[in-house]
């Protein structure tokens, strides 16, 4: 009797378990890691996978499995896993999963109840199946990746296109990346997905095929990385961080001069928005449009965001493009946000609630800024997949909170939407699914983000007060909340276009598909998404934004420059605070999310359940979400830190993701968000977001936004930086990194 | 001849076990996934489960002993045994689960322990039949390949 293998290293055909397949015999060989707390279950899983000719990995607990998923990057095709476990709910492990790994997972129960069933596609499963489990079941488990890696490509492809201008300016490989990914056929798909899972799972630069010869792989700035980044320039002192310098104290293997000098711009560009919220004139400066490069920035933060959001909420790619693309116009008003907008919009919003999240008086601007969202999230929490986006973003809201511990808070954001964490607010699990996907589940029900897309009329030009305001109100109250909305709508609207990103409306309406939302939108989505706050402002609680991010998937928090749930403050702390150096690994969820790729933005998972519960300013944000979704009963949802920070991070993020998002899958898109966020907070942080509570409120933002900085910076490293070279600062909430 | 006689009962007492409920189709499964790479992997699996499932069974009584209002934590521990019955396809056991669970959910406790009293009989009847079966089945040798020891 062949034995079980409980880490495989070799595959069942003696290959090893990360090279790749020869496609001719899949799906032969599908590396699948099967979690379950019954023995007898296990080894009779095993047996019939192995006779499916897979590639089997057992696992009797979560925790050691999601260990194992974290150590083996890049290993895995798919996993398996029962609901019912001892030391970890099942759910919670799917989201974590689907935050930081961004795998297929199927769910599996002798509870065939509806409520059992529907837990589990609200969560982000690919498929539940019914104990007793049979062959013909598992036999065709394969078709999730597949699909996966269709839909992965296929947001590639659309945000490729889109952003194919911005990517000509990056180094080749990206547009390698697309047209390789337009390819198509799951062969090619699968190759792709092998070939860069190599390259962009990683999260140190680490290339395991000779990148000149494929394309020049992109550096996923994972939130670890950046964090090393922060961490070198913080010892060499910012001014005389010079690439050279960083490079030889991170000790990074394979990483280039090139790489950390383009990083570093990033960086700095984001510490300088970030640095800024604290004038009003700052503040209003993104949304009255002050600068192009604000909002250059922004969008890029946006697209980037965009792409995180897209990546865990599943940005549509095409929202991706529109946020992309769109002009970034800061009258909000009423913007039907184009996707870009409303990135724009979330960017600044993003930047101003990370100011804001730096400090609340800030942040009031911020909120009352990024109030206006509200309306705007929720159309975009429509997004498809409200209840991926949700679920995201309650990951997000995890991620976040776990990245907070000690990571950036900026990251916060991403990591909470990554909810792999271990979420100490609640563990809200990557994947989304974490408890996170639960409320996400009922928020995925009410989200109806689509809705409330239209409904976020930033108004640009009142933003920047709203904002303020709007952000105190959330930040004050229900730092959580504004996360989650935020991540909800950014999830579910970023591919909702962010319309305008006119500053204070954002119409998170954008066409992003889900939870692309604009920074602003963000915030407000992830407010809207909340239920809690139906004003919440998203933007503000960039802490909380993560819950919003999560929960909703808040597609709209492209706009919404709050990272919702926890992306927010990630976005919060990674941007602006940048002193605070506790870069929430956001980057990492970034990553991901850029990774996710084929993900149609929609911030599907937005698990607003964010534990974190922060209703950052919810309260105030004006966010019409009207979209039940926002009701966002999960307090993850509720923006964890109302810090505005989020919400401008979030925009940055969202605009980022938006790029990436087109590949981001729905799921990752939660989690971009929170990279978003966080990408936003790096970016906008230059205050530093150190504020403690924020930090401790974001604890799960952290990890959110670390989750989403990976997902966000991993996305930005597949093109999502492209977007714009400033805004794009994948790593910036690296610093959280919580994982 | 002996050993097509010993074929014939190991036969029979598959037929009838499934016949009075004993084994159901997931049963089936498991001897499917039996080969020469597994050639016992049905015993194995079985012996597993007895294994597994005595001891949630002895919590279960524990529970019941000490804290029998905490109903959410015998529902969990009776889904664990039901989830496990279930794979290996003893369905009137699995039956009882649900019985017994059904009871927990409606907090009944007097339920509770006569259901549960009934799990613990069939999971020993179950134990003990199955265990006849195996001990068949190891003197017939691997029923189903064409490898056989020449008797």
């Amino acid at each position: 009797m062949e034995p079980s293998r409980a880490a495989a290293s070799t595959a069942s055909s003696g290959r090893p378990r990360n090279a790749l397949r020869p496609l001719s015999d899949f799906p032969a060989g599908l590396r699948v890691l099967v979690v379950d707390d019954d023995l007898t279950c296990l080894k009779i899983i095993d047996r019939m996978l192995r006779k499916c000719l897979y590639d089997v990995t057992v696992c009797s607990g979560a925790a050691a499995a999601l260990a194992m998923l974290r150590e083996k990057k890049g290993e895995f095709d798919l996993v398996l896993s029962d609901v019912y476990m001892p030391d970890m709910d099942g759910f919670k492990l799917l989201e974590h999963i689907g935050l930081e790994m961004d795998l297929p997972v199927i769910m599996m129960s002798a509870d065939d109840g509806k409520d059992a069933v529907m837990k589990g596609v609200t969560h982000g499963a690919c498929d539940y199946l019914i104990k007793p489990l049979s062959m013909e079941a598992l036999k065709n488990i394969w078709q999730h990746v597949v699909r996966k890696r269709r839909n992965e490509l296929k947001e590639l492809e659309h945000s490729g296109s889109a952003e194919e201008n911005d990517r000509k300016k990056r180094a080749p490989e990206e547009g390698d990346n697309a047209s390789s990914g337009n390819e198509g056929s799951w062969k090619n798909v699968k190759r792709r997905r092998d070939e860069e899972g190599e390259v962009v799972v990683q999260e140190e630069v680490e290339e395991r095929e000779d990148p000149s010869t494929l394309k020049k792989p992109r550096v996923v700035w994972s939130v670890d990385l950046h964090r090393q980044f922060v961490a070198a320039v913080n010892q060499l002192g910012v001014d005389k961080a010079v690439p050279k310098k960083i490079l030889e104290l991170m000790h990074v293997h394979g990483l280039t001069r090139e790489n950390v000098a383009s990083h570093l711009q990033k960086y700095r560009l984001y510490m300088r928005r970030v640095s800024v919220p604290q004038h009003q004139g700052r503040l209003d400066t993104p949304y009255t449009g002050s600068s192009e490069a604000t909002f250059r920035s922004v969008d890029s933060f946006d697209g980037f965001d965009l792409h995180s959001l897209a990546v865990s909420s599943q940005l549509s790619p095409q929202s991706l493009t529109t946020l992309h693309s769109a002009p970034r116009r800061v009258t909000n008003t009423s913007i039907g946000m184009s996707s870009v907008d409303q990135m724009g919009f979330f960017n600044s919003s993003a930047q101003i609630s990370n100011a804001s999240n730096i400090r609340p008086p800030l942040m009031q601007q911020i909120n009352k800024q990024q109030m206006n969202f509200p309306s705007g999230p929720s159309t975009s929490m429509e997004s498809r997949q409200l209840g991926q986006s949700q679920q995201l973003i309650q990951s997000y809201g995890n991620m976040g909170l776990q990245a907070s511990e000690g990571a950036s808070v900026l990251l916060n954001l991403p990591s909470l939407l990554r909810t792999s964490t271990s979420f100490p607010g609640g563990s809200i699990n990557a994947n989304l699914s974490n408890s996170s996907v639960m409320q996400m589940t009922h928020r995925g029900q009410q989200f109806s983000l689509s809705q409330q897309r239209n409904q976020i009329h930033a108004s640009m030009p009142q933003l920047p007060q709203t904002r303020g305001l709007i952000l105190n109100g959330i930040a004050g109250e229900h730092d959580s909340r504004l996360p989650t909305t935020i991540g909800q709508i950014l999830s579910n609207e970023v591919s909702s276009h962010i319309s305008g990103r006119s500053g204070s409306n954002m119409n998170v309406d954008t066409s992003l598909p889900g939870g692309y939302m604009n920074a602003s939108s963000y915030g407000a989505v992830s407010h809207a998404l909340y239920a809690d706050f139906p004003n919440s402002c998203m933007n503000e609680s960039t802490g909380s934004c993560y819950p919003l991010a999560r929960s909703v998937g808040a597609t709209s928090l492209t706009s919404t420059a709050m990272p919702p749930v926890g992306d927010v403050e990630a976005l919060g702390n990674s941007t602006g605070l940048r002193g605070a150096k506790d870069f929430v690994p956001n980057y990492d969820l970034f990553s991901e999310l850029h990774q996710s790729k084929s993900q149609d933005w929609k911030l599907q998972n937005i698990n607003v359940s964010y534990p974190s519960d922060q209703h950052l300013g919810s309260k105030q944000s004006n966010i019409a979400f009207g979209s039940p979704s926002l009701a966002h009963q999960d307090s993850s949802a509720t923006v964890k830190d109302g810090s505005s920070r989020n919400t401008r991070t979030v925009r940055k993020e969202i605009f980022s993701v938006r790029t990436e998002i087109g590949h981001e899958k729905g799921e990752r898109i939660a989690q971009r968000n929170r990279t978003i966020l966080v990408e936003n907070s790096v970016r906008l942080k230059s205050e530093g977001m150190s504020d403690p509570r924020y930090q401790d409120v974001l604890f799960d933002d952290n990890i959110i936004q670390n989750e989403l900085m990976n997902v966000v910076g991993k996305k930005q490293q597949e093109g999502v930086v492209q977007v714009d070279p400033e805004l794009n600062f994948d790593g910036y909430s690296l610093d959280n990194i919580p994982s | 001849m002996e050993y097509s006689n010993l074929r014939r009962q190991a036969a029979y007492m598959k037929k009838s076990l499934f016949d009075q409920g004993y084994l159901d189709e997931q049963f089936y499964q498991l001897e499917e996934l039996q080969d020469d790479v597994s050639p016992n992997f049905v015993e194995e699996v079985v012996t597993l489960f007895f294994r597994d499932s005595a001891r949630l069974i002895s919590n279960i009584e524990q529970a019941l002993d000490k804290c029998p209002q905490e109903f959410s934590k015998l529902n969990a521990f009776v889904h664990q045994l039901k989830g496990s019955t279930s794979s290996i396809g003893a369905s009137r056991l699995k039956n009882e689960c649900t019985r017994f669970r059904d009871y927990c959910d409606e907090e009944n406790l007097e339920g509770c322990l006569k259901s549960f009293q009934k799990l613990k009989r069939e999971h020993a009847v179950l134990r003990q039949k199955l265990e006849s079966y195996f001990q068949l089945l190891r003197q017939v040798g691997p029923v189903e390949k064409a490898t056989r020891p020449s008797m």
